[in-house]
């Protein structure tokens, strides 16, 4: 069938890949990569830095827009996964995609070609056990899914994979679902795997120290760029963080010296739970004072999006109390907030922020239609509304052809741009900014930055939340890196080191640093 | 390797469809339903051109069909306004039946309580009835939906079948039961509605819903939140919009809409005056779940909803002809119907997406 892969081949290779998504965000920016047999590569990049399209793109899921993929040499096009799996790549996803009433050979000869109608038990049985012995996996074909282990799961979907020929195994995310032991086991399995003539290549973006381990090559995106290949021997974990999370800088903003006035916020042993139901943030206390721009620095996923919410009015606290202003808001409604001088920018634009089948008017009248002087006897005063529109639009440098313009064919930057001009100027104590910046390009991310320094002039109080290391410390106050739904710490913008706050954001932090 | 080659064809979603291009695409399902229905009236022997030509004078005919055609188009309109909204906030109102079905009763119950009023009052009162009893009903399914999060659609479909026996209920062998078999007593002489150029006058009380629903949609509060709710309910949640709230306030108007259609229809026509036999009534109910391709395909827009209604109310009413006048099979009518919902549903997909060939 196929000939033998020697040691160090290269199996899959993909050049100049592109995917752009409708709406001009690029995903994937001409990305080079070469996956070779007996090695484990990690790709590492945060949320929105590309892994999951570029995943999706090698599985066949999505189609790229610009580029080709080659396996051992030949130019291959998926139309869909069966197409990837036939010629042997191999997914395990983050959920698993087990039946769990049934049992592991069950699940591994479910879908699988060779199976046929007619189920030869016996010959399966034999080649399983091989396979198993072979990488030396310890598993028992007759036991059910559901009684074992999230990290046996995870080598059921493996062994599936390897039992259908795969020769590149895709892993998203292998051990964020498993306890440390597991997941010792998992990574040891995996390093005994890769001596065979298949390639690894586990996705990550949290747990760095334990793939840092087991990895011999390491590929980081960012933005959909492959910003750094570095061979895993060569590295160190802060550089990794830094390569993952940092971004040219920019010229320098100066940050204003404002005077930091009376404390506006007080959080007070804050928790919540995440759409799971699972802790998401524990016991968070700080305060933000007139004028302060406060950073909670960290990679995504780690409780700034419930911290966000919480604050917003948006999810319940499980426990503590927020305070505003001297009053206690903590069971207070969305609206309320927003009347009392809160303003959010979520970090999600399109859908949340912005609404795309609306005009421009009926965007910033978001923050409007609650406030009397917009409003005759129920109905909206579109000519005040729209008078107001214009004079925002401009100030905010929306650029569209009128403000009657849906806001679905504004670009990234226009659109946060559209979202900064419907909040900021209705927001007149404190500004919650989730992720602000996130797939900006340069020239918008410095337009966004300068808006957050103005509210700071104005004596405004502004929670800045980003995954970007350089933009906390470039205009924060005061820097709050958080991991694991907890502050590491709160310290003073003069005090942070940038190795040291992002070692503290991606859990590489020890005492002593 | 040619097994791999990528799709010629591609998908693209459209972001913003504009209200123009909805009328083209809606044109263009129209004249491909009518090509398909060529197909079979060629079949059965029948000259295509000259069966829509009967269809439609006889529809608009005011010696023959006009009267008809205008009472059940705006039968339609009532239907659909109690689709468009619940739909501007994205909930599926398909228990329109169901609270055709109660303002049906509401108004009849008044009717029979009190038959001597006079007409101005006792009409007015079977209207009101009519509304707060469809209303009530909408309302139910909006309290499921946005307290308990039950689906709306399973819990109108199930509404809807509670109601059809509640109309049995009454008439067949029950309280209202008439003197011919299976209907209801007829409507008391001041209960009838009155007629003002060839249609009942609640014909033209729909067409001012359609135009105040339009205005309370675009340019009041209310409708701007119910509006931003349907578009996304975590934008409106981030704006403290109450999602649960919102539901039940457009279940309730929809249903009201829904609801006063039970007058219109069976005191409006002089073919009725009273509630007919089970399978007619339900035959009427069966009718507003037009109001939910008609809603569609006018994008939630009231007053574009007129003329749509009356476009399908002529075929329903016209189309009875190709049965009668040119002595086709029965059923080719229903058959029209058919394929004329079924392409726009179908056309709906270009609402959404343009295909573009690949380079």
């Amino acid at each position: 069938m196929q000939d033998q892969i020697m040691h160090g081949e290269t199996i899959l290779e993909v050049r100049g890949l592109t995917k752009i998504y409708p709406g001009g965000v690029v995903a994937l920016d001409h990305v080079d990569l070469e996956f070779k047999a007996g090695e484990i590569h990690a790709i590492l990049g945060e949320n929105g830095a590309g892994k999951t399209t570029l995943m999706n793109i090698l599985y066949g899921v999505l189609q790229p827009d610009e580029g080709e993929i080659y396996i051992r040499g030949k130019r291959v096009r998926f139309r869909s996964p069966l197409d990837a799996i036939n010629l042997g790549i191999g997914m395990v996803h983050q959920q698993r995609r087990l039946v769990f009433a049934h049992t592991v050979l069950e699940n591994i000869i479910l879908g699988h070609p060779k199976a046929g109608r007619i189920l030869d038990y016996k010959k399966i049985r034999r080649e399983l056990e091989d396979l198993c012995r072979k990488y030396n996996f310890k598993i028992d074909l007759d036991a059910r899914v559901w009684q074992l282990s999230a990290g046996e799961q995870q080598l059921v979907e493996i062994i599936r994979a390897l039992y259908r020929g795969a020769k590149i195994l895709i892993l998203d995310e292998p051990t964020s679902v498993l306890t440390p032991i597991e997941a010792e086991a998992f990574l040891n399995a995996l390093k005994s795997m890769s001596k065979e003539e298949i390639a690894l290549v586990p996705f990550v973006t949290h747990k760095l120290p334990e793939v840092f381990a087991v990895s011999d090559r390491v590929t980081i995106l960012r933005r959909g760029k492959v910003v750094k290949r570095i061979e895993t021997k060569d590295a160190t974990m802060t550089a990794l963080a830094e390569y993952m999370v940092g971004r040219e800088v920019l010229f320098t903003l100066t940050k204003p010296k404002v005077p930091l006035g009376e404390e506006i916020l007080r959080v007070e042993n804050l928790s919540a739970l995440n759409d799971k139901g699972l802790p998401a943030i524990k016991n968070i206390s700080f305060s933000i004072r007139e004028g302060e721009i406060l950073g909670i620095a960290g990679v995504s996923g780690n409780g700034q999006q419930e911290l966000a919410e919480v604050l917003a009015g948006l999810r319940k606290a499980e426990t503590g109390r927020i305070i505003f202003m001297g009053k206690d808001i903590t069971n207070a409604s969305v609206l309320e907030r927003i009347r009392m001088g809160i303003g959010y920018i979520p970090s999600e634009r399109l859908g949340v922020g912005v609404i795309g089948s609306f005009s421009l008017i009926e965007n910033i009248l978001m923050n409007l239609y609650y406030d009397k002087e917009f409003v005759n006897h129920g109905f909206i005063n579109y000519k005040k509304v729209r008078e107001y529109a214009e004079k925002i639009v401009s100030e905010f440098e929306v650029i569209a052809p009128s403000v009657n313009t849906k806001a679905a064919h504004l670009s990234g930057g226009n659109l946060q741009r559209l979202v900064l001009s419907r909040v900021i100027p209705r927001t007149s104590k404190l500004l919650i900014a989730n992720l602000p910046t996130a797939g900006l390009d340069v020239a918008a991310t410095e337009s966004v930055r300068m808006r957050l320094l103005d509210c700071k002039k104005k004596g405004m109080g502004v929670l800045l939340i980003s995954d970007d290391l350089d933009e906390v410390l470039q205009i924060s106050d005061t820097i709050a890196p958080i991991y694991e739904g907890r502050f590491i710490k709160i310290l003073p913008a003069e005090e942070a080191k940038k190795e040291v706050v992002g070692a503290m954001m991606t859990g590489a932090y020890s005492e002593g640093m | 390797m040619s097994r791999l080659e990528a799709l010629r064809i591609k998908l693209e979603r459209v972001p913003v469809l504009t209200g123009r291009q909805a009328v083209v695409i809606s044109l263009f399902s129209i004249a491909f339903s009518f090509i398909i229905f060529s197909i079979f009236l060629f079949i059965e022997g029948a000259n295509p051109i000259d069966a829509y030509a009967n269809i439609f004078s006889f529809a608009f005919d005011p010696s023959l069909g006009l009267r008809t055609t205008l009472h059940r188009s705006l039968f339609l309109l009532f239907n659909t306004l109690a689709f468009i909204v619940p739909y501007t906030a994205r909930l599926w109102n398909v228990g329109m039946e169901g609270q055709f079905y109660l303002g049906t009763i509401g108004a009849f119950a008044v009717a029979y309580s009190f038959p001597d009023l006079h007409p101005a009052i006792l009409i007015s009162l079977m209207l009101a009835s009519g509304a707060l009893f469809g209303a009530g009903y909408g309302a139910l399914a909006g309290y499921l939906r946005g307290k308990l999060n039950v689906n709306e659609v399973v819990g109108c479909l199930m509404l809807n079948n509670i109601a059809f026996w509640l109309v049995y209920l009454l008439t067949v062998g029950g309280p209202w039961a008439g003197i011919a078999e299976s209907t209801s007593k007829p409507l008391p002489q001041p209960a009838r509605a009155p007629v003002i150029w060839y249609t009942p006058f609640t014909s033209y009380l729909v067409i001012a819903i359609a135009i105040v629903l339009f205005f309370f949609l675009s340019k009041s509060v209310i409708g701007y939140k119910i509006r931003v709710l349907g578009n996304s309910p975590t934008a409106a949640k981030h704006i403290g919009i109450s999602g649960s709230r919102m539901y039940i306030l457009v279940m309730t108007i929809g249903g009201a809409i829904a609801g006063l259609s039970g007058y219109h229809m069976w005191a409006g026509d002089p073919a009725f005056y009273m509630i007919p036999r089970p399978e007619a009534y339900k035959a009427i109910g069966d009718l507003t779940y037009w109001g939910i391709i008609l809603g569609l395909v006018c994008l939630l827009n009231p007053i574009a909803a007129i003329p749509t209604s009356i476009f399908i109310g002529s075929i329903i009413v016209g189309a009875t002809v190709l049965v009668r006048r040119l002595r086709l099979p029965f059923g080719l009518d229903v058959l029209f119907l058919g394929i004329i919902s079924i392409t726009f549903a179908a056309f709906q997909f270009f609402y959404l997406y343009k295909i573009r060939r690949m380079r």
